[in-house]
């Protein structure tokens, strides 16, 4: 136990490893907020930087960055609806619509506090439980990813609004989107006109930033005329009772985070869609109706994806397994460093894994104090005049879109998803269900085919081992919970309705 | 003469001057000792990669030889079509490489693209990476052989971890298809990582993958590696026997494996490719370099120019002949002039 506190502490008592994860953590923030900027791009560019330096040393910057930039994608999303990364897109939901409420503050103040208390959850658990939760993801068969997505997609109902139906349309959208490029189990070319460029499918990144940021801009040259609400800056910090009345909840909605991002085949971006619909369904009365401004979402959302950091260390420190694209790119770091990931690296490099339990909880702490400080610098984003924050916000989506992979086709995507996204809007199509079906939609149907490729094709042994597994069993059961309660709900909801 | 026009000629003569000097300045530096700027590096996969990996280990030990920074980008898609086309499109002057693996060998037959290394010139081939076949070690096999055998007593109901048409498994299994029957139901997963994580939790029951990625559970015991897929026993996996061992058969295929290099456009200038050529050469000469390729379970290869084309020419007759009989090519190697091995 002692050794494992000086291997923790390692990278709290050196000031140079204590230094370089403080400045891991900002500029991952900073890049995280940035649309497009990824952290998985941050993290692999690191690589070739701190090529000549020490394997401790890098890997402290790295968490570093990774635990900002997955809290950074809040920034972007709360005060400009653009979600700075994926899986901040449900953050955006209720973070926004507080932030027009003149509560963008707050809304910070609260993402961040969450975003510590998920990623703490997420270390304690990494910390306690890895072994364990790694053989358990072990367990998740191809089937299994199949209906965890489909679970997934009662999100829709979650993010449709007012009318189900638009919100299926634009989830199946979504899905069709999300389809174009080469098949990923045949190569087969799917809605690709014969062109190169459609090969590589329409990038998600893209199309996020121009369904949310883009066409949210051309809906606001609507409202030129109408003032900015003044921001309230008086309470930034939420208050203990209030992280105390949050706590179960976040508990939870963390929890979900952890188990979600070691999965491989699933990271931070499903881990908060899941969480979200969790809290929509778990809370009875929200401060503000889900979507519009919720507090609860906003807190789902943020501890989700923070806890799913933790998560993703699992795989990779247990199995030499990667739980995400950056801890993939890390395991790439090891190997330079003359590390060999894999199942015996914690016996053979014994002071690794606390190590970086350390270091992420040193990161997640400056998450915590980077988070809190500037922030009413930032609610002024929103209070500045139109005319000069669109074209602004504009440049960034210019730009965010061509720094994913340096393309202008990409660029095009985001201005088509964008003008689609506008007209939509107006018509009152939610968008949130498309971006849903992008990320749902391959994942589905990768996995329901590698099921039934597993059972040649037999569609009855298939239905049979949906419910003879016990990981299965489980999720075919949430299932048919999650329906049965929907459809119990809409009738009661049509009987009050028609009382009234 | 009037002001205005003196203003305009003398803004004429500034401008042509100017250009004279421009153009001679960049005559100049094609002529001047290259590299006089910084470079472009595309790499054709993802970051977190086997290439994206070799390619940000080999690029530090070269750029203090070429005095000048190598950028790096990923620009992934179509497999790998999309960096070749980019790179092949760039202007040939040596100031865009192309960190490429295979997968352009193949992109003809597969209908992606008709550009291929034959349009490059081959800085360096750095190393080739090693494939084992592994089975999960909770099935009975000890042996290929026993794998093989089981395979034809149980037809359609062994699972074989794959990576898609194309892919590594996918190639060793149409190989392990010449020697008669075999009946197996190939799944495909998005990449080695995933296909490894599926055989560990028991949802596939063998996988042809890159050593590097399955070594070191292996050793751990998660895996039980059955041969190599190699004409000899490698030193890294003392015990495991080579594919040829049970059958010589597989002679003619090998060596095969995926490879890894630097790569410009063939009409770049000569001075350009000696230099270039030069530069990688000593960079990955390094022992540094040369210990980080074992450890990432390669075949150090550290070859060029025609040394390099034999290669991969045996590489891409070997592979794509092996896809076209097992059905899964677009079109016939024959149409691109690649001769049967």
């Amino acid at each position: 136990m002692s050794q494992a506190l000086e291997y923790f502490s390692i990278g709290w008592m050196d000031p140079q490893l204590f230094f370089l994860t403080a400045i891991g953590t900002f500029a991952g923030i900073y890049i995280g907020a940035i649309p497009g900027l990824s952290v998985t791009m941050a993290v692999s560019i690191l690589i070739s930087f701190t090529f000549s330096w020490d394997v401790n040393e890098a890997l402290a910057l790295m968490a570093g960055v990774f635990m900002g930039g997955v809290y950074g994608g809040s920034r972007t999303a709360i005060l400009l609806n653009i979600p700075g990364a994926p899986s901040a897109l449900v953050t955006a939901l209720d973070g926004y619509p507080l932030a027009l409420k003149g509560d963008a503050g707050r809304a910070i103040g609260l993402s961040t506090v969450m975003s510590f208390i998920g990623g703490l959850v997420g270390i304690l658990i990494l910390m306690i439980a890895a072994p364990i939760i790694s053989n358990f993801t072990l367990a998740f068969a191809p089937r299994d990813y199949f209906l965890l997505a489909a679970l997934g997609l009662f999100l829709v109902g979650s993010l449709s609004a007012e009318s189900l139906s638009k919100g299926m349309f634009c989830g199946a959208l979504g899905v069709l989107l999300g389809m174009v490029g080469l098949d990923p189990l045949t190569a087969e070319e799917r809605f690709t006109f014969d062109t190169l460029e459609l090969t590589s499918g329409i990038p998600y990144i893209a199309a996020m930033i121009g369904f949310f940021g883009f066409a949210e801009i051309l809906v606001q040259l609507h409202h030129l005329d109408v003032k900015p609400v003044r921001q309230n800056l008086d309470k930034i910090l939420p208050s203990l009772s209030l992280v105390k009345k949050y706590l179960p909840l976040s508990l939870r909605t963390s929890s979900i985070g952890v188990i979600v991002g070691a999965l491989p085949g699933t990271g931070g971006d499903i881990a908060s869609l899941l969480a979200y619909d969790h809290a929509k369904r778990s809370v009875k009365s929200p401060t503000a109706k889900f979507g519009e401004g919720a507090e609860e979402g906003l807190i789902a959302a943020e501890t989700a994806n923070n806890a799913a950091v933790g998560g993703a260390y699992i795989p990779m420190l247990t199995l030499g397994m990667p739980g995400d694209a950056v801890t993939a790119v890390i395991i790439g770091a090891l190997f330079i460093h003359g590390i060999q990931p894999g199942p015996l690296m914690l016996t053979e490099t014994p002071h690794l894994f606390w190590f970086t339990v350390g270091n992420l909880t040193l990161a997640n702490l400056f998450v915590l104090i980077f988070g809190l400080t500037g922030i009413s610098i930032f609610s002024r984003i929103v209070q500045c005049p139109k005319g000069i924050l669109l074209p602004l916000i504009f440049v960034l989506c210019v730009v965010g879109t061509y720094a994913i992979q340096n393309s202008l086709i990409d660029v095009y995507w985001m201005l088509g998803c964008g003008f689609l996204g506008y007209f939509l809007k107006r018509y009152g199509f939610q968008v949130a269900p498309i971006i849903l079906g992008i990320i749902l939609g391959p994942l589905m149907d990768v996995s329901f085919r590698r099921a039934a490729l597993s059972v040649q094709n037999d569609i009855s042994q298939l239905l049979w081992e949906f419910v003879s597994n016990p990981v299965s069993l489980v999720l075919t059961s949430a299932i048919f919970v999650l329906l049965i309660t929907s459809v119990i709900k809409s009738r009661q909801q049509k009987a009050a309705e028609r009382a009234d | 003469m009037k002001r205005r026009e003196i203003l305009i000629w003398s803004i004429c003569s500034i401008l042509s001057v100017g250009a004279a000097v421009g153009i001679h300045l960049s005559a100049a530096t094609v002529n001047a000792t290259y590299p006089t700027r910084n470079i472009q590096g595309v790499i054709m996969w993802g970051a977190g990669g086997a290439t994206d990996t070799m390619s940000r280990a080999i690029t530090p030990y070269v750029e203090p030889l070429l005095n000048q920074e190598v950028i790096l980008t990923n620009r992934s898609g179509g497999a790998g079509a999309i960096s070749t086309k980019y790179v092949h499109h760039r202007k040939p002057d040596g100031y865009t490489l192309l960190y490429g693996a295979e997968n352009p060998q193949l992109h003809g037959v597969l209908g992606l693209s008709d550009v291929d290394y034959r349009e490059f010139y081959a800085v360096n081939v750095l190393a080739r990476g090693i494939s084992v076949i592994v089975a999960h070690p909770d099935t009975p096999w000890r042996s290929l052989k026993e794998l093989m055998e089981d395979v034809k007593n149980r037809p359609g109901e062994i699972k074989m971890g794959s990576t898609g048409p194309g892919g590594l498994p996918y190639v060793i299994g149409a190989m392990l298809g010449t020697q008669g029957e075999f009946d197996i139901i190939p799944v495909p997963f998005d990449g080695d990582g995933p296909a490894i994580t599926a055989l560990l939790g028991g949802h596939v029951d063998f996988l042809p993958s890159g050593y590097t990625a399955t070594s070191e559970h292996i050793r751990a015991g998660r895996l039980r590696a059955l041969a190599v897929v190699n004409d000899q026993e490698i030193e890294l996996l003392p015990g495991i026997p080579p594919l040829t061992q049970d059958y010589p058969a597989f002679k003619k295929f090998l060596p095969w494996g995926p490879f890894y290099g630097v790569f410009i456009d063939k009409d770049a200038p000569d001075s350009v490719k000696t230099k270039l050529t030069e530069a990688f050469h000593q960079g990955a000469s390094d022992p540094a370099f040369e210990k980080f390729v074992t450890d990432f379970g390669a075949i150090q290869m550290n070859v060029s120019g025609e040394e390099a084309n034999v290669f991969l020419k045996k590489w891409q007759s070997v592979t794509t002949w092996l896809l076209h009989d097992a059905g899964a090519t677009k079109t016939s190697p024959e149409a691109f002039g690649i001769e049967r091995p």
